[in-house]
């Protein structure tokens, strides 16, 4: 079967196009993603060392502020002063540690008044900013504001620490300004190195955390490690580039399904060539089969019309001479002295038997050659059964039986002579079959449309052979006759638009059955 | 000879001879020709009771030999081997007396005689 492994062929096109797509698709994605990444953890580092830079400048600016707080204590208008100076939004304030605790020496924009005593939170920073001799950073709360704060120790004298505090809204997303260098990104920067949600200082971004490519790029301030996460939020490398996996794969699962297409239409289209043609060839051999068969026909049906008008001319030139023949038998019977030799006139005899058997055999021919139709009229079947048997009445030794099994008389449209001769031809072959005697049975019947007449001897029957040939021409198993009476049976019965029909058991004996219509559309009659 | 005059017309000499000769046994005045136009002009020539006629033969056949006889027709008795259908339509049309059909019964051809030439007187 050749449809089934095209369609293969189609699938085996579609899946090997679309999985080269998905794969030229995947490998393109991974590319551009690591362009990407690179691209961005480039700008990351960027923004690092802009903030890095940030804090780089806030150090001196606390150190000053310190100095400042050791050197003019009595002035704490000239530490704010230099806060103001500094031009930031933050607080900043000194604490000193002392038995007490931690106190406020100095402070500007700060809560926490000078004197006072810093706990939680702050008071933690400070130690931790001392116990580290650097820069440290913290969150911390008053009243209810988050804010970052970064504490430097020492820049005020031992045992102190300077603070800047800024109020921070980590989840209010920054807005970063359009024209901006880093406007493509989407940043979030962490108190420290891991992006716990908790330590978060600030973000561009509406949704945390981030996802998708993004890089981890630390922060150095101080003496702790900040954490900036940064993804972009559009393409770093082009939206062409950025496109190009979903182009690929796009036109590729295109031309995966164009390719199958084609295939599944050529193989189509060739599957069904196919079939054309073996159909083609198929009815050309039946054709074939067909004419040769007919020509085969029409050569046997033409021999058999050469044979036929061959019969016909040497019939009709054997009855001049047989009609000689028999007047000159007469003539030699009526010369011959009555009585005076008896073996003359057994002899004489004997010719004229024989003359009478040839003048039946010519008849037999002309019969079959000349082929008349048939001349209809109505007739009694019952009563053509009882003429035929009187014409031919049983031999010593054989029983008529007549079934009729009408009951009203079966009248049928048909050629009463020509009827009649098939009935003798059927009557004299079923009494040649039973040379030791038997049963002749003629029954007769009723069908809804035609009558039926069957002629069965009880005689020696006949094998499938003999009777597979029965109604051809010239075919004859009997010593005499030249098998022409069955043939001209058949021909008159189909002309009748009947049927004619033998069932025949070797030793059990032979059935003929006849059908003929009631009514007979006749054929015009040879002018 | 006083019997019934018959005229015996066949082309063929066997059976033109061996009719002569049955006949002229049974007592009738036989005479025969060889042709149709031969017969023609034996009948206007003599008195026939009965011709004995094959229809097929060269030139002049019987049924036109029968359709051509002029004055008191004689009783025409056709013979025929293979005649076709529209010559012994023909025939019948002429009033040809009887049509037999060869070979013939010897006996049967003397009774159509008989009967011919009773008919005849």
């Amino acid at each position: 079967m050749r449809a089934p492994s095209f369609r293969v062929l189609s699938l085996v096109v579609l899946f090997g196009f679309a999985g080269a797509a998905v794969t030229a698709s995947v490998v393109t994605r991974n590319v551009v993603r690591k362009q990407q990444e690179l691209v961005l953890r480039e700008r990351a580092a960027e923004v690092a060392t802009v903030l890095g830079a940030t804090f780089t400048g806030l150090e001196p600016s606390l150190e000053s502020l310190g100095t400042i707080a050791r050197l003019e204590p009595e002035h704490p208008q000239q530490f704010v002063d230099a806060a103001q100076a500094l031009k930031t939004d933050g607080s900043y304030m000194v604490v000193t540690q002392r038995a007490a605790g931690w106190l406020v020496t100095a402070t500007a924009g700060h809560d926490p008044g000078i004197g006072e005593v810093i706990s939680g939170a702050r008071q933690q920073l400070a130690q931790r900013a001392l116990a580290g001799h650097g820069l440290v950073s913290g969150f911390v709360r008053d009243a209810g504001q988050l804010r970052l704060a970064i504490a430097i120790p020492g820049a005020a004298g031992p045992g102190t620490v300077v603070f800047e505090e800024s109020a921070i809204s980590p989840t209010t997303p920054a807005a970063s300004t359009p024209s901006g260098p880093f406007r493509s990104l989407d940043i979030a920067l962490y108190l420290t190195s891991r992006p716990d949600a908790s330590t978060l200082i600030a973000t561009t971004a509406k949704h945390l955390p981030l996802t998708g490519v993004t890089v981890n790029q630390p922060l150095k301030v101080g003496t702790e490690t900040w954490l900036i996460v940064a993804r972009s939020n559009t393409s770093l490398v082009g939206s062409l580039t950025s496109s190009l996996p979903w182009i690929i794969l796009t036109l590729g699962l295109l031309a995966a399904l164009m390719m199958t297409a084609i295939v599944e239409t050529l193989s189509r289209r060739e599957t069904y060539a196919s079939a054309l043609v073996a159909k083609r060839t198929a009815s050309l051999e039946t054709a074939m089969t067909e004419l040769e068969e007919s020509n085969a026909q029409l050569l046997r049906q033409e021999r058999l019309a050469a044979m036929g008008r061959l019969a016909s001319s040497v019939g009709h030139e054997l009855r001049n001479p047989l009609a000689v023949l028999m007047n000159v038998l007469y003539l030699i019977e009526a010369g011959a002295p009555e009585g005076t030799n008896e073996v003359l006139h057994r002899h004489l005899a004997t010719a004229k038997r024989e003359v009478s058997a040839a003048t039946l055999i010519i008849s037999d021919l002309l019969d079959y050659a000349t082929a008349r139709g048939p001349i209809a009229a109505p007739v009694e079947i019952s009563e053509l059964v009882v003429e035929s048997l009187s014409v031919a009445p049983p031999p010593d030794g054989i029983e008529v039986v007549l079934l009729d099994q009408s009951e009203t008389p079966l009248v049928v449209d048909a050629d009463r002579d020509q009827i009649r001769q098939v009935l003798l031809n059927l009557i004299s072959n079923a009494y040649d079959a039973m040379p030791d005697g038997g049963v002749l049975t003629i029954a007769t019947a009723r069908l809804a449309e035609a009558a039926q007449i069957s002629v069965s001897d009880t005689g020696v029957g006949m094998d499938r052979q003999t009777r597979d040939g029965l109604f051809a021409p010239f075919f004859s198993k009997k010593a005499k006759g030249i098998g022409l009476g069955l043939a001209v049976c058949k021909r008159i019965v189909e002309s009748h638009h009947g049927t004619i029909a033998v069932e025949s058991t070797p030793s059990a004996g032979t059935s003929f059955t006849l059908t003929l219509p009631h009514m007979v559309v006749m054929a015009g009659l040879p002018a | 000879m006083t019997g019934p005059a018959v005229l015996v017309v066949d082309d063929e000499a066997g059976m033109r001879e061996t009719l002569v000769a049955i006949l002229e046994m049974h007592g009738y005045r036989v005479s025969s020709a060889c042709t149709g136009e031969a017969a023609l002009m034996a009948l206007v020539a003599r008195r026939f009771d009965v011709v004995v006629m094959d229809i097929k033969m060269p030139g002049c056949d019987g049924v036109t030999v029968l359709q051509e006889m002029d004055g008191p027709p004689p009783r025409v008795i056709l013979m025929t081997a293979y005649a076709k259908e529209d010559r012994l339509r023909a025939a019948v049309d002429a009033h040809a007396f009887a049509v037999m059909h060869k070979p013939f019964e010897t006996l049967r051809m003397l009774h159509l005689v008989a009967d011919a030439a009773e008919e005849a007187k």
